[in-house]
């Protein structure tokens, strides 16, 4: 060693005293609106069309009224707009203006029917990045439709504007003589109310406020992190010990960083690498050696099933534990179930990490929070006083799927730069109003087919949600103030606020005076994937700044040889 | 100095990684005195004899922005992140508010050769200390987490609640944690390989209130680590060895505990016995061709030679007999731990006396346990004759040479005898 610094660190052990470090509190009141009924009470039978037509009740009035505010006195060539109660009082060449739900109906768009015939593919059809065909843009159609039917929408507009299917909008045109719907503009319901901070009320664990007065004002950090992927190989995890390391406090960074002011660590989705150990185990060598495993195994088979992953995880997040309380967010690839909403990894997963759940509940009793919360997928709650809404990545990426970008020629194996196009779809998730605004038409399905095919599962009817009959929980009642969105492949941020009209007096005077309860702001957050960026996101829960902080392994001399 | 006994044990002789954390939990040190420990163990050898010791550094600051290409370019595209809003043509509000630079910090792990390198790539340095250090450089930075995930299983009868002070670990008031479901102690350790490397060392060095713990819960400590208590009584753990024996056995790759061999396990390589399950096995066996094992593998030979002896044995009765009544076994095997006479020098009395425990283990073993091996190993076997599975077990992993004429053997007299069998049934009639 040459430094001449010693850091602390590089310098003989000396009898130097270490105060112990707590952690601050952490306040934390998660809202169970994706939380299924149980067991025999949860049914498949009902008809999807309750929830689009749930999701039209709710949202109708609020993009009606910006729509009345924007076109109401709106007059072209004379012509004043005219609002339409239904889409099908649509008049020929009225300048007019209706709400409804968008469908999009795309080439590529897997069908159920489809899927049923062709049952026996001979090979499994490539992994969908998009539903649209680029070599043929005028088979995608977009529609609208409400209880009375359905029309389609034309325009160059459409070409500038990008939808999915169960977003409902507002569109101003007039209906052709093909008796298509001339597009001239769209509004959405913008973004909903959004509740003050602690609007659930502050309630702070009991104990913690004897130690309030320690807390020396500085602020906590909420702590995101998604894709950790642990495969249970030795290969993945180096990372994931500095991790640990940092959140425990061993490595410590003294400054804003500081690991103790972390008070809650929320993992979002995909935290075992599971499919991509079994695809590979079964691509590779083991396929001469499983013809001949032939004989028939009943019950747990080593060879089968590896817990090696689970148990991994289970190991790092009993470690975590004692620190720092964790919310677990299940994730595409994880043990849990496949439509959303998908419900927590079951507490029984965990061996070591259980103990540190609530208790199950009995009876009526409310459920108490545990200290470890294993949540949906998506899930809502408030950290810190601020509401967050997050999922695992699988309303970006179905999204994704429907827009038709200008890049797309390029080979589609390759993964091209869309983080942008992710974030501005997030931003548009919120100003839908919908958080999952392809549920249940799309989302999943298209996955179901991917895994299913695959892994040779036997699919009978692809889900894409569950379908909830008295509420649509994917709308956003009331806009979050951290929308976050897990495994993500890079990792974005931004902060959005809703459009007033008053906004138009100038940005900066709103942002500083007491306008923020007024103007609702959202702080997006596009989560990467740990085991691809070894990015862990810190939200100061003062300010909502974001903070990352890397873990990697140096490529030395060694690497590079 | 107890800190420097046990490096230079584990470092230096037994050629064991030891990280800071490792360190500091068998210690019972704070992480930090255990980073310094680690610092002066490596500084102080190395003087004495250079090259020694190689250690890893973990530096954590914020790195140049011209960072290697594994940073997705999060600087280059910051500005542009919300250019156009094409979904809601009217609204552009944030301009300013996407641009802001979010900070990104950075904590890597470094090996000592290209600590100047990494620096390099740093802007500002907020903290550089050991994270581990060893006897040989590491080719791979991931070997690493062996160790950690080696230190995750042998310590779970320490109560992080309780510890976590010691180890400065952040403490947190908070934590609910219900009570009665404690959780199991390494049950897992049956899926993965056994720790058996730095246990028992730390155990003999380890403060005396550790061996009162395992005193009060016996039931734990036991099932967690049975080269520990090998260690310390062998007397006493005789019998659940003997049962753990034939659990392990069952298993596929483990290699089961061998508990005589606790003075040779302790010499052993940590890296090359604590290697995760599967693929990865091979290829760490092939990083360490040096970090050698020369005590054991006398034993080991010595072991092998009466396996084999063993097996030549059972091969040829069942060469013999072709009807292989298990009436007729036992008494055939009965002798067998007689017949063999342990080659070695008996260098303990009570190594000779788990020996005769396992080898009723492991015979008892075979019989459960073959039809799993006999999956694995050899699948042709498997196809000609099903019912005659449990000749063929192979108790260890990492097989000697030797051993492969042996399973020919097995091979070449097997099928002979499926076939005689038909031949001797239409004989008698």
């Amino acid at each position: 060693m040459t430094a001449t610094e010693d850091y602390g660190y590089l310098r003989p052990p000396s009898d130097e005293k270490y105060d112990a470090v707590y952690r601050q509190p952490s306040s934390y009141n998660p809202l169970h609106t994706f939380t299924l009924p149980m067991g025999s009470d949860r049914h498949y039978q009902q008809q999807y069309g309750d929830m689009y037509f749930l999701r039209l009740a709710k949202l109708k009035p609020a993009v009606e009224k910006i729509a009345t505010d924007a076109w109401g006195e709106l007059t072209i060539a004379g012509e004043s707009a005219r609002r339409v109660d239904r889409v099908l009082d649509v008049r020929q060449g009225e300048l007019c203006w209706m709400a409804g739900t968008v469908y999009m109906d795309m080439p590529l768009k897997p069908n159920i029917l489809e899927d049923l015939t062709k049952e026996t593919f001979t090979s499994a059809p490539p992994p969908r990045r998009t539903y649209t065909d680029p070599s043929n843009p005028s088979a995608t159609q977009i529609m609208v439709e409400d209880e009375s039917g359905r029309i389609r929408l034309t325009g160059n507009l459409l070409l500038s504007t990008q939808l999915a299917t169960g977003v409902i909008i507002a569109a101003l045109g007039t209906e052709t003589v093909d008796g298509e719907f001339e597009v001239i503009d769209i509004k959405v319901p913008d973004l909903a109310p959004q509740p003050e901070r602690w609007a659930r009320g502050r309630l702070l664990p009991a104990e913690s406020k004897e130690a309030g007065q320690e807390k020396s004002g500085k602020s906590g950090k909420i702590a995101f992190i998604s894709g950790l992927g642990i495969t249970g190989s030795s290969s993945d995890t180096l990372a994931l010990e500095l991790l640990s390391d940092y959140l425990l406090g061993y490595t410590g960074i003294d400054d804003s960083a500081d690991p103790s002011r972390i008070t809650r660590l929320i993992i979002a989705g995909n935290s075992l690498g599971a499919s991509v150990t079994a695809d590979a185990a079964a691509t590779t060598a083991d396929n001469a050696v499983k013809k001949k495993l032939a004989p028939k195994k009943y019950g747990y088979d080593a060879s089968a099933y590896n817990s090696s992953p689970i148990t991994q995880l289970d190991n790092f997040l009993a470690e975590l534990l004692p620190s720092i309380p964790v919310t677990l967010m299940a994730g595409e690839s994880d043990p849990a179930n496949f439509s959303l909403p998908q419900q927590g990894i079951h507490r029984a997963m965990f061996p070591r990490s259980r103990a540190y759940c609530a208790p199950p509940s009995t009876g009526d009793n409310k459920q108490e929070v545990g200290w470890f919360d294993s949540v949906s997928n998506p899930w809502e709650g408030d950290v810190e006083g601020w509401r967050l809404w997050g999922c695992s990545g699988q309303n970006v990426d179905d999204v994704l799927r429907y827009l038709d970008f200008p890049s797309d020629d390029v080979d589609p194996v390759v993964d091209r730069d869309d983080s942008e196009a992710r974030l501005r779809i997030m931003e548009a998730m919120l100003r839908w109003r919908c958080g999952v605004p392809t549920a249940p038409d799309t989302i999943c399905r298209s996955l179901i087919m991917q895994r299913g095919r695959r892994n040779f599962l036997l699919i009978t009817i692809p889900i894409g949600s569950y379908p909830f009959q008295t509420i649509d929980p994917f709308i956003l009642e009331s806009s979050p103030h951290i929308f976050f969105t897990g495994n993500q492949p890079v990792f974005k941020t931004t902060v959005i606020e809703a459009e007033g009209p008053f906004r138009l007096d100038g940005d900066m005077e709103m942002k500083d005076s007491d306008a923020d309860t007024l103007n609702s702001r959202v702080r997006i957050l596009s989560i990467p994937r740990f085991k691809d960026t070894g990015e862990l996101i810190l939200v100061d829960t003062e300010t909502l700044e974001v903070e990352v902080i890397r873990f990697g392994a140096f490529a030395g001399q060694e690497e590079k040889k | 100095m107890n800190s420097k006994l046990y490096l230079a044990e584990n470092v230096l002789n037994e050629r064991h990684t030891v990280t800071y954390r490792s360190l500091s939990r068998s210690l019972k040190v704070h992480a930090n005195r255990a980073k310094q420990i680690l610092y002066e163990f490596h500084r102080t050898e190395n003087a004495k004899r250079p090259h020694s010791v190689h250690a890893t550094y973990v530096i954590s600051g914020v790195q140049k922005p011209t960072a290697p290409p594994a940073t997705n370019g999060h600087t280059k595209d910051e500005d542009e992140v919300m250019q156009s809003s094409p979904y809601l043509p009217s609204s552009m509000p944030n301009q300013e508010a996407a641009s802001d630079v979010v900070s990104i910090a950075s904590i890597l792990l470094v090996r000592e050769e290209d600590l100047e390198d990494a620096k390099a790539t740093f802007e500002s340095v907020k903290t550089i200390h050991v994270y581990s250090v060893q006897a040989a450089p590491l080719q791979d930075l991931n070997t690493l987490t062996t160790v950690c995930r080696e230190l995750a299983l042998t310590s779970t009868q320490d109560d992080p609640l309780e510890c976590g002070s010691q180890w400065g670990m952040i403490q947190n008031r908070d934590v609910k944690r219900r009570s009665g479901t404690r959780p199991p102690p390494a049950a897992k350790a049956a899926t993965t390989a056994k720790p058996e490397s730095t246990v028992p060392a730390k155990r003999s060095l380890a403060t005396k209130e550790s061996a009162v713990r395992q005193e009060n819960k016996p039931d734990e400590s036991q099932p967690t680590s049975d080269s520990q208590s090998s260690v310390k009584s062998s007397s006493k753990s005789a019998a659940p060895q003997k049962g753990k024996s034939n659990l392990f056995s069952s298993f596929a790759k483990t290699k089961p505990p061998k508990p005589k061999h606790a003075d040779s396990q302790a010499t052993h390589s940590g890296a090359d016995d604590v290697v995760p399950d599967d693929a990865s096995e091979d290829d760490a066996e092939e990083l360490f061709p040096e970090s050698g094992d020369k005590a054991p593998s006398t034993n080991r030979e010595t072991k092998k030679e009466r396996e084999e002896k063993l097996k030549k044995m059972m091969e040829e009765e069942d060469a013999d007999d072709e009807e292989m009544a298990d009436a007729d076994e036992e008494p055939q095997r009965e002798p067998t731990p007689e017949e063999q006479p342990p080659p070695p020098p008996p260098s303990k009395a009570a190594e000779l006396k788990e020996e005769v425990t396992v080898h009723g283990g492991r015979r008892r073993g075979r019989r459960q346990v073959m039809k799993k091996k006999t999956v694995k190993d050899e699948e042709g076997y498997l196809v000609t004759r099903e019912e005659a599975t449990w000749e063929s077990f192979s108790e260890d992993e990492p097989a000697p040479p030797k051993k492969k004429p042996a399973v020919n053997v097995a091979k070449a007299k097997g099928k002979p005898t499926g076939q005689g069998n038909i031949m001797s049934f239409f004989g008698k009639k």
